[in-house]
């Protein structure tokens, strides 16, 4: 497989909007790449990225992940896509609160059908790679945003999605909590995770992806590759 | 003022689906109460209404026109308390009469009438209604009263000695006061011949709700006349009152039972839906704290978020409860001549106040709690809803194996919310337990009707015609003057005695009644009416039934407890119904002495009845009616019960043409109408208050959805499909739903148990078994499900929603 994402002239509109949210944006995503999608608020980033995950449907353009047209599925099937395809990681976590840890992180591969007894193990060696198994059994309240952000992380790769989508995955934490998020994504990076981040931060763009495309007013300002940076040398 | 209303306005534009929930359970609960306060209302209101109307005698003296004069009668129209006074009327109480019947050949002789003289129908007493013809405009004319004895068709002839009167009308007196009237001269006329003086005096009182004042002013008419003028005691209107009750008081305290059900399942739903409203519009109170609103304005504002639709409801359900009693008040006005009925106009404002005041109590307790809170904390609670609840078993459903996710996950939806599921559960119970007792409701009506039903037991009457009339002439009514004809007979003519079949005869018909294939059992049948010991005089006595010829258990009448008499002809044994042991205050297995002139039988109580009604009823063999009264001796008629399937129509027929034109074979099937107007009034009512309950659970899951969006759609983005997310929805009100059921189903026989024999008692009887032990095994366990039923119905359309709802859309949703 060549190209793990790929929209042709996407568009999507909102009914009563003046102008659509993404307009005719087309590009690929190669395997194992880090890109980095930037730009000022309410530039359109979030709402391409709900398009590539199939919670959202274009008005009109295709967009394909992997061999999954997937701006055709349906509802059903866009779910059950992003339960094999697709990890996604939240600025605000979006971890549910009545749920302990484990519960959270074992969510994904319960709705898709796991053995319980695999799902587990996975949830567990995730933890452990995440540093966090020492609050498993905690409720989401009293994990800091580090932590939490960390859960969502092992929560998105609970199924060992091809694709890991983040909106803003450091939007919530301290600088330092960020630093901490950034590194884990290069690392998942650097054994082969293709990862697409929503940023509006250059710096986390340039640290932790090898390319950058800058959407503005919905359409694709520039596509550039990083050229220095830890995930440009990896 | 204006700010509150714009506030209330605001609010109501984002809340439609509660408002419509709010509007269509006030709705439901003003028709159901509507229809069960009138109902109440009218338990003696459609005889009332006439007896105002008509101006009813409150007291109908017979007197003596040869022991005081016209003065001294004008005189004593003035005694104490007497608003208006008629008469005196000449009248003949004792005359017995010839019949002929249009369109029949032959004469019924020795019909007794009571006649009286009126020149005409209106009057300031017993203003008289006429529903077919004329009065009387010349002699050899007569008016007979449609619910007297005597003809009653137009055209048919009474000859009393050597003159023949013809009817030209049938009119109606609220108190019955006469089987017929003739002008004034013919009476005197016909008088004169039987050399009686008697009159009749009608009087109204302006006080007269007791027989306490009624007796009072009895004796002060006599003393106003001179002694022996009044003739035995006056006819009481009370009397009549009670006989005519209105038929509609059995049905009363089921109606009622529902009434108060759909009352206090609309109040918990309201407190459930404004509770719910306001926990999502906490951030907007506090918004509208943070401009300026004082708390009161905040209540009054939600109070007036509810009034909106609540009062529309209240409107709207007042028309629905009037229509649905629409039925029962027709009957009633058709019965009573009075026009139109209709539900009182007190109870038309009355209910819908109530229920406006209890929703507006409902809404103030929650709007109060959260209006009290500072700004600041209702915007943040409002924002930022964390959940308090429900975490151990969230946690506990987490560990279940072999349960889908989806499912696990809406079992443990109830525990977030302890207060909601706990109306819920109330409101779900109230619904099932609902549907349950109208089952079982529906079924014991079913049952009663079968018991008392002629036509279902005994569909098929056999019974010569008197010598020279050939036809089909009404069978024997039931009941003296105010008696209404009851379920089991027609009504017609107290002829002479019947005559009882010749040996011969009984050979024929048994012999044609055995050849007919669709014949089960048959049995003899002779009536009777007598006054006993301890018995009222308002239904003249006693109905007397012996069965014979067979085991009196084939007359499919219901046991309420003993056993059927013996046919022993030395055994002097009676069956009586519950009116006989209450008005004489025995019991079954007790010793009664029937007394008739000389005649005197001591009989056992071996039996007691299921006959409801104002009738007293007495069952005896052939052998002991013939000891108390001799003159009924013999074989009357024949009653047949059928095969299964079989029409009584075509056995009829068929049997008719064997026996010949000398017998009058009679298919008495009956309508089932008044079973079936009643039938269709209980399932209207329990699926009402179905529709309520699941119109609370729509309401609280739509809370649910609400208050979840966001993790809803946390849960589409980690890939629940639309199929688990309506799973899940579902589930969160399965458990609710069946743990509701469960309960309801002994809630819903209790009050079975309790409202049917209140319903008995409205209709003088007790109950035997077979209408109170109706639920069966697997019943109940389909009843125990209708708790789970209404949980999902409520919770589809929500959880459609829920699942339909595109992910992205309910991530943004804070």
């Amino acid at each position: 497989m060549d190209t793990v994402v790929q929209l042709e002239n996407v568009t999507k509109r909102y009914d009563g909007a003046p102008a659509p949210a993404v307009s005719d944006v087309s590009l690929r995503v190669q395997p194992g790449e880090a890109v980095a999608v930037m730009g000022p608020s309410g530039s359109g980033k979030s709402t391409l990225l709900n398009l590539v995950a199939g919670m959202d449907k274009p008005t009109s353009g295709a967009v394909r992940v992997g061999d999954e047209r997937v701006d055709m599925l349906s509802e059903a099937g866009a779910a059950r896509f992003r339960r094999r395809q697709v990890g996604m990681i939240f600025q605000f976590f979006n971890l549910l609160d009545d749920m302990t840890v484990i519960d959270n992180v074992l969510l994904p591969a319960q709705l898709a059908g796991v053995k319980t007894k695999d799902a587990r193990q996975r949830a567990e060696e995730l933890l452990s790679t995440l540093r966090i198994s020492h609050r498993r059994d905690a409720y989401p309240a009293r994990l800091s945003g580090g932590e939490r952000q960390r859960v969502a992380i092992a929560r998105a790769l609970v199924n060992k999605p091809s694709l890991l989508l983040a909106d803003e995955p450091t939007g919530a934490v301290d600088s330092a909590t960020g630093e901490e998020i950034g590194r884990l994504l290069l690392d998942l990076n650097a054994q082969g995770q293709t990862l697409i981040v929503v940023t509006h931060s250059p710096e986390l763009a340039h640290r932790y992806a090898r390319r950058v495309i800058r959407i503005a007013d919905g359409r694709v300002a520039s596509d550039t590759p990083v050229v220095s940076g830890p995930a440009a040398a990896s | 003022m204006s700010a509150v209303l714009h506030a209330a306005r605001g609010g109501l534009g984002g809340r439609r689906l509660q408002a419509v929930i709010i509007g269509l359970v006030v709705l439901v609960s003003t028709a159901a109460s509507t229809l069960a306060l009138g109902m109440l209302a009218d338990a003696h209101s459609p005889f009332d209404h006439a007896f105002a109307q008509q101006h009813g005698a409150d007291l109908a003296f017979a007197v003596d026109t040869t022991k005081a004069t016209p003065a001294q009668f004008a005189n004593a129209a003035h005694v104490k308390g007497a608003t208006a006074v008629a008469g005196p009327f000449a009248a003949d109480d004792n005359v017995t009469v010839k019949v002929t019947l249009p369109g029949i050949s032959g004469s019924l002789n020795g019909v007794p009438l009571d006649l009286v003289g009126r020149p005409a129908p209106g009057g300031p007493v017993d203003d008289l209604t006429l529903q077919q013809g004329h009065w009387p405009t010349k002699d050899n004319q007569i008016v007979m009263s449609a619910d007297g004895n005597g003809p009653g068709q137009l055209g048919a002839t009474v000859t009393i000695g050597d003159q023949t009167l013809t009817v030209v009308g049938i009119a109606n007196s609220v108190t019955n006061t006469a089987d017929g009237w003739v002008l004034p001269a013919e009476l005197t006329a016909i008088a004169s011949q039987a050399g009686t003086h008697e009159a009749q005096l009608l009087y109204r009182f302006g006080s007269d709700a007791t027989s306490g004042d009624l007796a009072a002013d009895a004796s002060a008419v006599t003393a106003a006349l001179p002694k022996g003028t009044v003739v035995g005691a006056p006819a009481s209107y009370l009397s009549v009152r009670q006989s005519e009750q209105s038929s509609v008081a059995p049905w009363v305290p089921f109606i009622i039972a529902f009434g108060v059900i759909a009352l206090v399942i609309s109040v918990l739903i309201v407190v459930n839906v404004v509770s719910g409203a306001v926990v999502a519009g906490t951030t907007r109170i506090g918004v509208l704290k943070s401009v300026g609103f004082t708390p009161a304005q905040v209540v009054a504002a939600y109070v007036l978020l509810v009034a909106v639709p609540a009062v529309t409801g209240a409107i709207v359900g007042v028309v629905c409860g009037n229509l649905l009693a629409a039925p029962i008040y027709r009957q009633n006005a058709q019965v009573y001549q009075v026009g139109v009925l209709g539900v009182p106009f007190w109870v038309d404002v009355a209910v819908p106040l109530t229920v406006l005041v209890l929703t507006a109590a409902a809404a103030i307790g929650p709007a109060s709690r959260t209006g009290s809170m500072s700004a600041i904390q209702a915007i943040a609670t409002g924002r930022a809803p964390r959940p308090r609840h429900g975490f151990l078993t969230q946690r506990a459903l987490a560990r279940l194996t072999g349960v889908p996710r989806p499912v696990t996950l809406g079992f443990a939806a109830p525990a977030a919310r302890p207060g909601r599921t706990f109306v819920t559960v109330v409101a779900v119970l109230f619904g099932a337990a609902a549907a349950t007792f109208g089952v079982g409701l529906s079924v014991s009506l079913n049952h009663v009707f079968n018991d008392i039903a002629q036509g279902s037991r005994l569909p098929v009457q056999v019974r010569p015609l008197p010598p020279g009339v050939t036809g089909n002439p009404a069978g024997p009514a039931k009941g003296g003057k105010g008696g209404k004809a009851g379920p089991h007979q027609s009504v017609g003519i107290i002829g002479p005695r019947a005559q009882p079949l010749t040996a011969a005869q009984q050979r024929s018909v048994t012999a044609a009644i055995d050849a007919q294939p669709g014949t089960l059992h048959y049995l003899t049948e002779r009536n009777d009416s007598l006054n006993f010991p301890g018995l009222g005089t308002a239904n003249g006595g006693a109905f007397i039934t012996a069965y014979g010829g067979g085991d009196p258990a084939w007359a499919k009448l219901a046991l309420i407890s003993g056993t059927w008499y013996s046919q022993s002809p030395g055994t002097a044994e009676i069956d009586v119904n519950t009116l006989f042991l209450t008005d004489t205050g025995t019991q079954v297995g007790d010793i009664y002495t029937m007394v008739n002139g000389t005649h005197k039988v001591t009989a056992k109580i071996v039996g007691e009845v299921f006959a409801p009604g104002n009738d007293t009823d007495v069952y005896m063999s052939p052998s002991t009616l013939t000891a108390i009264d001799p003159a009924e001796a013999g074989v009357s008629q024949y009653v047949i019960s059928l095969r299964p399937g079989v029409s009584a129509d075509a056995y009829a027929s068929s049997l008719q043409g064997a026996l010949g034109d000398t017998y009058n074979v009679n298919a008495n099937t009956g309508s089932g109408k008044e079973l079936i107007a009643i039938t269709v009034l209980v399932a209207m009512l329990t699926v009402a208050i179905i529709a309520v309950a699941g119109l609370g659970v729509l309401n609280t899951v739509a809370l649910q959805i609400r208050e979840k969006a966001h993790d809803i759609g946390v849960f589409k983005a980690l890939g629940m499909t639309p199929g688990q997310t309506l799973a899940m929805v579902v589930c969160s009100v399965g458990i609710t739903g069946l743990v509701a059921g469960i309960i309801a189903v002994p809630a819903g026989i209790a009050l079975h148990h309790n409202v049917l024999p209140t319903m008995a008692h409205a209709a003088n009887s007790s109950l035997p078994a077979s209408v109170i032990s109706v639920y069966s095994g697997p019943e109940m366990i389909g009843l125990a499900l209708a708790g789970l039923v209404i949980a999902v119905a409520g919770a589809l359309a929500p959880a459609t929603w829920a699942s339909r709802s595109r992910t992205a859309t309910a991530l943004r949703t804070e």
